[in-house]
């Protein structure tokens, strides 16, 4: 612990020592890159003088950048980031350089669509919707389709979990979004039509769709069980004609929708309401923190969840490809399946993962998980998105 | 150096001017125009161009100009409720009564405008009576509590929503108040009033600020004059002392309907999504990357503001008042009276009743906030989460945030950006308040960084600065810790402009032209002359560009990729988890740093400057 601390501070002064030299300047300049076949003279330097921003390295491959969300890395509880880039480089040798940019994949959309470097090997934390988006907004492809053939374990990874049609993306964990009440002060409905009862008027939160993970996989199941115009719904004995009907009953009954996940729980934990959307691994939290878990349970409305499964794909001009899926392979070992769910509380995706025991009690798993696929969503989820603004913000 | 003005020899006998001292002259004439030039260069370079990399997709969609995208918004009755009709073509009579009738529809942007407008009303009432308590009496910490009036405006949206979760909320401190005395429970959480109010704790702090500058700049003897004359104080306030706080109040209840218009992650942690504001779908929109609809909605978006802006500054320039000089007003005391009467107690029985007013607006969200750093997932007492703060500074990983780095990295931004905001705002102030035609014009587009959305600006930050620009065959990028002060100067230093344009064009011109005409050069009169008549203002704008950067979040993030630039707020963010405890501790150290630093700067700036 201690070594690996010198370690990392190390690195981090070396690291500070070229970005002190970009900071104060606040201003560098790079030589363009001419079309990368073109015969220079000799040796091609191409990214090489290296502005120091993101350590690119010009010796022997020694690090492999990673992108990922902020909490990936650094959350208050914990987060599997320093634990992965610790044990990636005792096994492999090779040190892992974070970047977290503040809007996500979105960030890379925008580089390649800007012309600019992709300044990553790899990017970990896709979901579904995340492909769609990119599909439809890169100009030029952002992953490598077909990419995967060299990682191992990928057999290992269970079957409902691939989402990625063009075999970019590879799962490493899922997490299935449920209802969380404070068993206290209610006793959640077993049914979506449940919640339309006046005994729950005012009781649930959930998050704005299009600003958190939570409320767009609450959304989507509502979209999957009700059905939309394009949709068929999956509920055989509902009284709505589709989600849009079904939230306006919502409406009625006073659901909250907040701005994000933070908000939510924030509103939720202090008595604002008894229901809120999140994980279903939420006791394990509580338990961590030596809550009561009468407080903190699990409700799979008709015994269903929304799952959304998280991936990692290779993009496709990084500098270290063979590296980074490397890296894939690692993520899928069984020992790093086990420390990612239990880090980042989180299902593994393989069905190999070593996990304690105790905690397949306390992070709950429906008996009916429901997703849309990357072809069910493309096209389409855009448009129920718009669709329930418009009448929800109905000003 | 310190010569004054009125023993410098008339400029037109400069051949007999020792030749050090005719440099000095020249270099303080040229000053202002480098400085001017400058300000000009840096907003084109970290604010103009990157906004207009996004702005452009609005009008140039697959590369062919069209107005079609505001068309459709203008048109489209979500966005504009029956004013779409209007702009579609419609009886105008028939769309005002429509406007009138219970089921009229306002459409986001309407609503948007109505919450802001509604904001500011009570922006300025809270506001107003915290100006005439700090300008007009004198009580124990009184400099100290208006060094602290715009703490409020620092604080990250999502500690505000705890604070107001644990004061306004079902089981809030409020409730708890209202039960002991037999009434209530009120439920004020995703209602329209939750949102009012927490607009006012961010922006009557603005108001407040402003009118005490503006009320410590009236000078005693024109009331004396008034007085003497035979006015009632009644008369002599309205007639002499109301004059010079209307536009005081009028800008910041401008700059609050401006950023309440603008406002987004409190609307939904407040009120939700049924009360969703055009800042709401900019958001989604980029987030969707569906930019021609983004830019255009903030296009108009900015064009409101700026017509409110534009407005608010045609009324300053034709109510400047004229003043020579100040001499401010004797303080009373608070708390002993000179006698009893009707005149001495009803202002403080109202001041009483102010304070209970405030201590729930502006108070309880810190101190709930302060409480929530404090207490264990069990309820008890616990300083576990300020331990996290130490241990994450000791042991977490380098690519951690860690607490110390976000204090350091706000201070220097922040000081940093004050040094940079304080010129631009003072020569731009000169600037704007010369005559020409289409000054104020000039003015507001000079106030447009108050106006452009911040998700706009991050996004082109993103584009015009991080990813660069290439030039001749070299990519230009520009990042890091001097791009992020120079972002937050450009943020701040409008704060700068408001607060001391309007002194400049209130005084009187002949000081100016008699320092003039015995040879002081126009920098040299604005540094002896008008800033020290107009200090106030000064110190005033200095706060608020300190707070601003203190407080900026979206493109310190965007401008920090890839290095350790991040600040307090950042951390605060990256701090928040099922618990809130180690986020509100975060928020107690940038509350403590801030404080500190206010108190400082007013102490630096303040009355030992002889006002």
């Amino acid at each position: 612990m201690e070594e690996s601390r010198r370690r990392s501070r190390r690195r981090f002064l070396a690291a500070a020592g070229a970005a002190g030299a970009v900071a104060l300047a606040g201003c560098t300049a790079e030589q363009v890159d001419e079309e990368a076949d073109d015969r220079t003279d000799g040796g091609s330097d191409d990214g090489g003088s290296d502005d120091g921003e993101e350590g690119g390295s010009d010796e022997e491959a020694s690090t492999l950048t990673v992108a990922t969300y902020s909490s990936f890395i650094d959350a208050p509880s914990s987060s599997p980031g320093p634990w992965l880039a610790e044990t990636f480089e005792e096994e492999y040798g090779i040190e892992i350089e974070w970047a977290t940019p503040e809007n996500g994949v979105n960030h890379y959309i925008e580089r390649r669509n800007a012309g600019a470097d992709i300044d990553a090997d790899l990017f970990v934390g896709l979901n579904v919707d995340d492909l769609v988006r990119i599909d439809d907004g890169a100009d030029d492809p952002l992953f490598e389709a077909g990419a995967l053939a060299d990682v191992d374990g990928l057999d290992d990874v269970q079957d409902g979990l691939w989402f990625d049609p063009r075999d970019r993306v590879v799962p490493y964990a899922t997490n299935y979004i449920s209802l969380v009440y404070d068993g206290t002060a209610t006793t959640a409905p077993e049914t979506f039509e449940g919640l339309l009862d006046a005994d729950h008027g005012g009781a649930l939160i959930t998050q704005n769709p299009s600003g958190s993970t939570t409320g767009r996989a609450f959304l989507l199941h509502t979209v999957h069980r009700f059905g939309a115009d394009d949709q068929e719904g999956s509920g055989s004995d509902v009284d709505h004609e589709d989600y849009l009907d079904y939230w306006a009953a919502l409406q009625e009954n006073d659901v909250r929708v907040q701005g994000s996940w933070d908000d939510a729980y924030a509103a939720w934990s202090g008595g604002e309401a008894p229901m809120v959307v999140s994980y279903s691994t939420d006791q394990v939290f509580a338990a961590a923190e030596g809550a009561d878990l009468e407080e903190h349970q699990v409700r799979f409305l008709d015994d269903q969840a929304y799952a959304n499964p998280e991936g990692a794909a290779v993009f496709a001009d990084a500098d270290e490809p063979d590296l980074a899926r490397e890296f894939l392979s690692f993520l899928l070992s069984p020992r790093v399946q086990g420390e990612i769910a239990e880090l980042n509380v989180q299902f593994p995706a393989t069905t190999t993962a070593d996990l304690a025991a105790e905690y397949d009690e306390l992070a709950k798993e429906p008996p009916d998980p429901v997703t849309f696929t990357y072809e069910e969503l493309q096209g389409s989820v855009d448009g129920w998105i718009d669709a329930w603004e418009r009448q929800f913000a109905e000003n | 150096m310190n010569d004054p003005p009125s023993r410098r020899r008339p400029r037109d006998t400069g051949e007999g001017q020792p030749r050090a001292r005719r440099i000095r002259a020249g270099a303080e004439r040229r000053a202002l125009v480098p400085l001017a030039v400058a300000t000009v260069a840096l907003l084109a370079v970290v604010f103009y161009y990157p906004v207009a990399t996004v702005f452009v997709e609005a009008v140039v969609v697959e590369g062919a100009i069209t107005l079609a995208v505001f068309a459709e918004i203008l048109r489209d009755p979500f966005y504009f409720g029956e004013f779409a009709r209007l702009l579609a073509g419609e009886d105008p009579i028939a769309v005002l009564r429509d406007l009138l009738g219970a089921d009229r529809r306002l459409g986001i942007v309407g609503f948007t405008a109505y919450q802001a407008a509604l904001s500011t009303v009570a922006s300025v009432m809270l506001g107003v009576p915290a100006a005439y308590l700090l300008a007009r009496y004198e009580f124990r910490g009184r400099r100290t509590l208006r060094s602290l009036t715009i703490l409020p405006f620092v604080l990250p949206s999502i500690m505000v929503a705890v604070g107001f979760v644990a004061t306004f909320g079902r089981e809030g401190t409020l409730n708890t108040a209202l039960a002991a005395i037999g009434l209530g429970p009120v439920e004020l959480m995703f209602t329209l009033e939750a949102i009012i109010i927490a607009h006012a704790f961010y922006n009557a702090p603005l108001v407040a600020r402003v009118t005490t500058a503006a009320w410590e700049s009236v000078d005693a003897s024109a009331i004396e004059t008034a007085r003497s004359l035979g006015a009632s104080p009644f008369r002599a306030f309205r007639d002499v002392v109301a004059p010079q706080l209307y536009p005081a109040v009028l800008m910041g209840g401008a700059l609050t309907f401006v950023f309440t218009f603008a406002t987004f992650p409190i609307v939904l942690a407040l009120g939700g999504f049924q009360l969703a504001t055009v800042e709401v779908f900019v958001y989604r929109l980029v987030q969707d990357l569906n930019y021609a609809e983004a830019a255009a909605l903030a296009i108009i978006e900015l064009v409101i503001s700026l017509g409110v802006l534009l407005g608010y500054l045609r009324y300053e320039a034709r109510h400047a008042v004229r003043s020579r000089g100040a001499r401010p007003l004797p303080r009373r005391p608070l708390f002993r009276l000179p006698a009893i009467s009707v005149r001495e107690v009803l202002p403080r029985v109202g001041l009483g009743i102010y304070g209970i007013i405030a201590a729930f607006v502006f108070l309880s969200p810190i101190v709930s906030m302060i409480l929530a750093s404090v207490i264990a997932a069990d309820g008890s007492f616990t300083l576990e989460h300020y331990r996290f703060l130490v241990d994450r500074q000791r042991t977490g990983a380098a690519f951690q945030v860690q607490p110390w780095t976000a204090v350091r990295n706000s201070l220097v931004f922040a000081a940093g950006s004050l040094l940079i905001a304080l010129p631009m705002g003072v020569v731009v102030a000169v600037l704007t308040t010369r005559r020409y035609r289409g000054r104020k014009l000039v003015d507001a587009i000079a106030m447009a960084p108050l106006a452009v959305s911040g998700i706009i600006v991050g996004l082109g930050l993103l584009r015009g600065l991080v990813f660069g620009v290439e030039i001749a065959g070299w990519r230009i990028v520009i990042a890091g810790s001097v791009a992020i002060v120079a972002a937050h100067a450009v943020s701040g230093y409008p704060f700068v402009v408001r607060t001391v344009a309007p002194g400049l064009e209130g005084l009187d011109r002949s000081l100016i032209e008699s320092a003039r005409a015995l040879g002081a050069s126009r920098a040299r009169v604005l540094l002896d002359i008008e800033l020290p008549l107009v200090w106030p203002g000064v110190v005033a704008g200095a706060a608020f560009a300190f707070a601003i950067s203190i407080g900026e979040f979206s493109s310190t993030v965007v401008l920090a990729t890839g290095t350790d630039a991040y600040t307090m707020p950042v951390a605060i963010e990256r701090f928040i988890g099922r618990r809130l405890g180690p986020a509100t501790a975060m928020g107690v150290v940038l509350l403590i740093v801030t404080s500190i630093s206010f108190v400082v700067i007013d102490r630096l700036g303040g009355e030992s400057f002889g006002l």
